[in-house]
């Protein structure tokens, strides 16, 4: 049993794993790159032979990265980072904070970095040659103890660098942790709701079922600006929460700028037409000259003035053939076999369409909209934002900060000092040695 | 004068800064070499005008907005962050032949942007989605990123080129194991950045800050492979052949992130 657990700890403790992770979830994760995720199964269904379809649902390709396996991965991947970092702590504390202060000669013998050389310069600018070289190589000297002639200088810079290690490996854990509280006990969904209705339904995606959030949104407008192109430029939606019967709060809701109520987002996702009413098709009496504005629902016929005929319009169609919005129409005349014609809308077509005694054309018609809004809950959020901070923090720490140590003895007598020097840094060691070559370069005396 | 001409001058200048480079290389001439230097400066230079220019003209067509929304756009600011990048890293990493990669690399990048069919030039109104503040934090970011792992994966040929070519005017091989380390480093961290900005402005347009789109998951897929690489270097101890494989396993995927996406995969960020 004990056996075990050390094994275990072994493993955990190695960054083999975490390269051997790192892989694999790369690796696996393009998978559902290919297979699109989220689908209700039975889109999935038609597309493979039962056998090939039973293993992926079993591995539940259709929804990988929520997956048992995946997860496990990301579990791993956890315990992983757990062992290593909490390993390293007691390493780096004792680097911020050593036990002992002051110099140990063991140092001049140990560290990463030495050289010793001699000179037979005075002493005091040796000290003071000395104080320069630490000063331009790590910072401000302190000069530890004298006796016995022997002088040493001490500096040290940058040794909170050493936490960016430690604060990046926290916020890998706090953004997973962040993610699985969100999974757990967050849900993201979408709601259509048509102008002047309310709902209290959200759709969750996936084919997850309906979330009830125990209020009502209510679209109280729907606006929508284009740019010349006919794209949309913006648009917008205000919303009212009907919560315990009362409108308990009411806002604007836009592309980029989410609606807020009891920590659920509401976001601008889409829209699109719920319907058209109120069609406005002008009739030209071509003996006359006459225009006439006919008023127009949906299968409801209306007499032509000055004629015996009738109208009624039978279908809309928001872009018929490139040429915009139209409508069909049918002319009833008695005698006579159903006339069926597209009717376009002002300016969009030269002619209008000719029928007999009349000309057509689509001057309007009133949209109503639908506001399409994505809802979504997640309590996880906070933790994952404190791990974004605290990642790029820990970068700045390790990226453009180094812990730097000199250690400077200054030993013998009046006629031939001894200098040794130790020191240790944590990144571009090679750029160190080089410029503390090139400074002892001059005091050096063979 | 128009933007897109601008940028064909710089096309050419980068072409240029390229042949100079060699030139410096072939002859060893510190004249020369500083004369690539100044063509290269020149055409950054130019560039940015270049891209103010663009902006300043999309206000004057009322749909203003920074011009890093569409593809043309995007390949402009990727070979202007390689010759950004370069200018930096060679206070440190002096070296003609990362001149010469950089140059011919940003030169490449918009020959294709101006002369390729299906790149759309023309000044495009932002749809609504992309019209947020976290634009350009995010697209900066990530191509800066983009730049520093196009450059690592230049010195990670070179290196396998002089391991097993054993070319001789190429620079010691520690030396360019070196470069790829650092400019991975720093890459990796503008990659972290630009995918917490993107987190951010998803959270902000649909209320998720992570959705496993086609896109993310390729910038995480990115993000772990250079993640990989860094934890075998620093921690590992992983030097040489091995090293230089996994970077231009990295810089497969950040083209197929920046690229395949758009090409192969459908996903939110089709609009790019």
């Amino acid at each position: 049993m004990n056996d075990m657990i050390k094994k275990l700890n072994k493993l955990f403790s190695s960054v083999r794993l975490t390269i051997f992770l790192f892989f694999s979830l790369a690796v696996t994760s393009i998978l559902g790159t290919i297979i699109q995720q989220g689908l209700p199964i039975e889109r999935h269904k038609a597309l493979y032979s039962p056998g090939v379809f039973s293993v992926l649902k079993f591995f539940n390709i259709f929804d990988m990265y929520h997956s048992w396996w995946f997860t496990t991965l990301l579990g791993l991947l956890s315990i992983n980072i757990i062992i290593c970092t909490s390993r390293q702590i007691p390493r780096i504390i004792k680097l911020i904070f050593p036990e002992k202060k002051g110099v140990d000669d063991t140092v001049f013998r140990s560290s990463q970095i030495r050289k010793t050389f001699q000179s037979r310069k005075k002493l005091s600018d040796l000290e003071q040659q000395s104080e320069m070289l630490i000063k331009f190589l790590v910072g401000n000297p302190v000069k530890v103890k004298q006796e016995d002639g022997t002088c040493y200088f001490f500096a040290e810079k940058g040794k909170y660098s050493r936490l960016g290690m430690i604060f990046i490996h926290i916020s890998i854990l706090l953004i997973l942790v962040g993610g699985l509280i969100g999974n757990m006990l967050g849900f993201n969904g979408q709601m259509n709701i048509v102008e002047g209705n309310r709902s209290d339904t959200v759709i969750l995606f996936g084919g997850k079922g309906t979330e009830k959030l125990g209020f009502d949104v209510r679209c109280d407008d729907f606006t929508v600006e284009f740019y010349e192109t006919g794209m949309p430029k913006e648009y917008k939606t205000d919303l009212t929460i009907i919560d315990d019967k009362k409108e308990a709060a009411s806002g604007t809701m836009r592309v980029n700028h989410p609606f807020i109520y009891k920590g659920l987002k509401f976001c601008q996702a889409t829209y699109g037409i719920a319907g058209v009413s109120d069609f406005r098709v002008v009739a030209r009496d071509n003996r006359t000259g006459d225009e006439t504005v006919l008023k127009l629902n949906m299968m409801k016929k209306v007499p032509l003035p000055g004629s015996n005929a009738s109208f009624a319009i039978a279908r809309f169609v928001p872009d018929h053939g490139g040429m915009g919005p139209a409508v069909l129409g049918v002319l009833l005349e008695p005698g006579k076999a159903h006339d069926i014609f597209w009717i376009f809308q002002n300016g969009r077509n030269i002619n209008p369409r000719q029928k007999g005694a009349f000309a057509f054309t689509l001057k309007g018609f009133s949209r109503l909209y639908y506001t399409g809004i994505q809802v979504s809950k997640d309590p996880g959020v906070p933790l994952v934002w404190i791990g974004f901070c605290l990642i790029m923090i820990g970068f700045i720490l390790s990226l453009f900060f180094a812990h730097k140590r000199i250690w400077l003895r200054i030993s013998g007598s009046h006629d031939k000092y001894k200098i040794s020097i130790a020191a240790s840094v944590s990144k571009n060691r090679k750029i160190f040695e080089e410029k503390l070559e090139e400074l002892t370069r001059e005091t050096t005396v063979e | 004068m128009n933007d897109t001409f601008l940028i064909s001058i710089v096309t050419f200048t980068y072409f240029s800064a390229a042949f100079v480079f060699l030139i410096s290389i072939i002859f060893h001439k510190k004249s020369v070499d500083k004369w690539a230097l100044i063509i290269t400066f020149a055409g950054l230079i130019l560039q940015t005008s270049a891209i103010i220019m663009r902006w300043i003209h999309s206000y004057q067509l009322g749909i203003g907005h920074a011009p890093l929304s569409n593809f043309y756009e995007s390949l402009v600011f990727f070979s202007w962050s390689i010759i950004f990048v370069y200018l930096i890293m060679r206070k440190r990493y002096r070296n003609n032949l990362f001149g010469i990669l950089s140059a011919f690399f940003a030169f490449l990048i918009l020959a294709y942007a101006s002369l390729s069919g299906n790149v759309n030039c023309t000044i495009q109104p932002l749809i609504p989605a992309l019209q947020s503040n976290w634009l350009i934090s995010h697209v900066i970011s990530s191509f800066l990123a983009y730049a520093c792992f196009a450059i690592a994966f230049g010195t990670s040929i070179l290196y396998l080129l002089k391991i097993k070519m054993k070319i001789n005017i190429l620079p010691d091989a520690p030396f360019l194991d070196e470069v790829t380390y650092k400019m991975i480093s720093i890459g990796f961290v503008l990659l972290t950045l630009g995918i917490i900005t993107g987190a951010a402005w998803a959270d902000r347009a649909w209320g998720r800050y992570w959705g496993w789109d086609p896109k993310e998951t390729w910038s995480l897929i990115t993000w772990l492979i250079y993640g990989a690489f860094l934890h075998a270097r620093l921690a590992r101890g992983w030097r040489g052949i091995k090293m230089s494989l996994v970077s231009i396993t990295g810089f497969i995927a950040v083209i197929f992130t920046y690229l395949g996406v758009n090409y192969v995969l459908a996903g939110l960020h089709s609009y790019l």
